[in-house]
């Protein structure tokens, strides 16, 4: 009977009242993860750094996604512009982070594909990658193109 | 015969030497403008019992770019004579074994079978790399433009290059660099 009584008034609290973390300084900044030693420890911290694109971003005239709006043809050889889109591992982006429509999210995911077999990326590729495209296994390592007009999207 | 006359004869029935990178060039397409220089098809004097060919120097060969999956797609034939002696390559095999011939077949392959093919072939000189000897280099007065524009890596633009390019989008606010 003692047991039954036993009510967990902790849990309830936790439950109704979750736990929030209030910060007065504004969260939502570009961070990059910097990891410093100094001496014993490691020490792990997020800096606020300005992405670096602002002076240099195209202007949009209307509410279409930043290619539709644009206008412009990207080709898998326009590295310049396809690199825009992906991590320094050579990640596609996720939708929410690039903000394109839907079909550009997808022909851009394909180009960055494409770019990538043909080797024209060599530096955006994960750690354990050898970066030369020669040195890729059998028949990946000889040059290849892609017509961007196979790209079949809905 | 007028010494002007004379300059022109030599000019018109002289073989010229021509040179062509090929790297990042598809060999397929490369070679129906190759042919048109190894067997003169585009000079005026042109007929199929005038040997008006000229000289063809291919560099670079071993850079040869196939279209998507072609390398694995396409299978070169062989057969010994013997049974049970058919063989079949795949072009990345056989270009890893010379680094010439995949080139060299397409442009044995897009032209006619004839008497004149062999001795055609004989004019067309391939490298897999830019090492030309000194003796055929010396001869070159021509160069064929390119198919296809070489690519570039994005490694090989400079840094400032890269970050001064126009962007299309930036990154959002709370997003964490990597």
């Amino acid at each position: 009977m003692n047991t039954l009584l036993k009510f967990n008034w902790q849990g309830l609290i936790k439950a109704a009242f979750p736990l929030r973390t209030l910060s007065l300084f504004p969260k939502l900044q570009l961070k990059e993860i910097q990891e410093v030693q100094e001496g014993k420890s490691l020490i792990i911290k997020g800096v606020n750094v300005p992405s670096g694109r602002e002076p240099f971003l195209l202007e949009t005239e209307n509410e279409l996604c930043p290619i539709c709006s644009s206008g412009l043809e990207v080709k898998h050889t326009d590295v310049l512009i396809i690199s825009q889109f992906v991590r320094s591992d050579g990640c596609m982006l996720p939708r929410r982070v690039t903000g394109l429509c839907r079909r550009q999210q997808k022909r851009m995911s394909i180009l960055v594909a494409m770019a990538q077999k043909a080797g024209l990326m060599p530096n955006l590729t994960p750690a354990t990658s050898k970066k030369d495209p020669k040195k890729r296994f059998g028949w990946k390592r000889y040059n290849k193109y892609f017509d961007e007009s196979t790209i079949k999207i809905r | 015969m007028a010494a002007l006359k004379r300059v022109q004869q030599w000019a018109t029935f002289a073989r010229v030497w021509h040179i062509f990178d090929a790297s990042w060039q598809n060999p397929f397409e490369s070679a129906q403008v190759l042919k048109k220089y190894l067997m003169g098809l585009y000079k005026p004097i042109y007929h199929p019992m005038n040997e008006c060919g000229d000289h063809v120097i291919v560099i670079n060969s071993a850079d040869i770019a196939l279209p998507g999956d072609e390398w694995v797609k396409r299978v070169y034939f062989h057969h010994t004579g013997y049974p049970g002696g058919a063989s079949w390559t795949l072009a990345w095999d056989l270009h890893k074994k010379d680094p010439t011939l995949v080139l060299k077949k397409a442009v044995y392959n897009s032209m006619d079978g004839n008497l004149q093919r062999r001795y055609t072939m004989e004019r067309l000189h391939i490298f897999p790399d830019s090492k030309v000897p000194g003796a055929l280099m010396k001869n070159v007065s021509n160069q064929i433009r390119q198919i296809r524009p070489m690519p570039k890596r994005l490694d090989e633009y400079t840094e400032k290059e890269v970050k001064e390019f126009p962007k299309i989008i930036d990154l959002p606010k709370d997003y964490i660099l990597r």
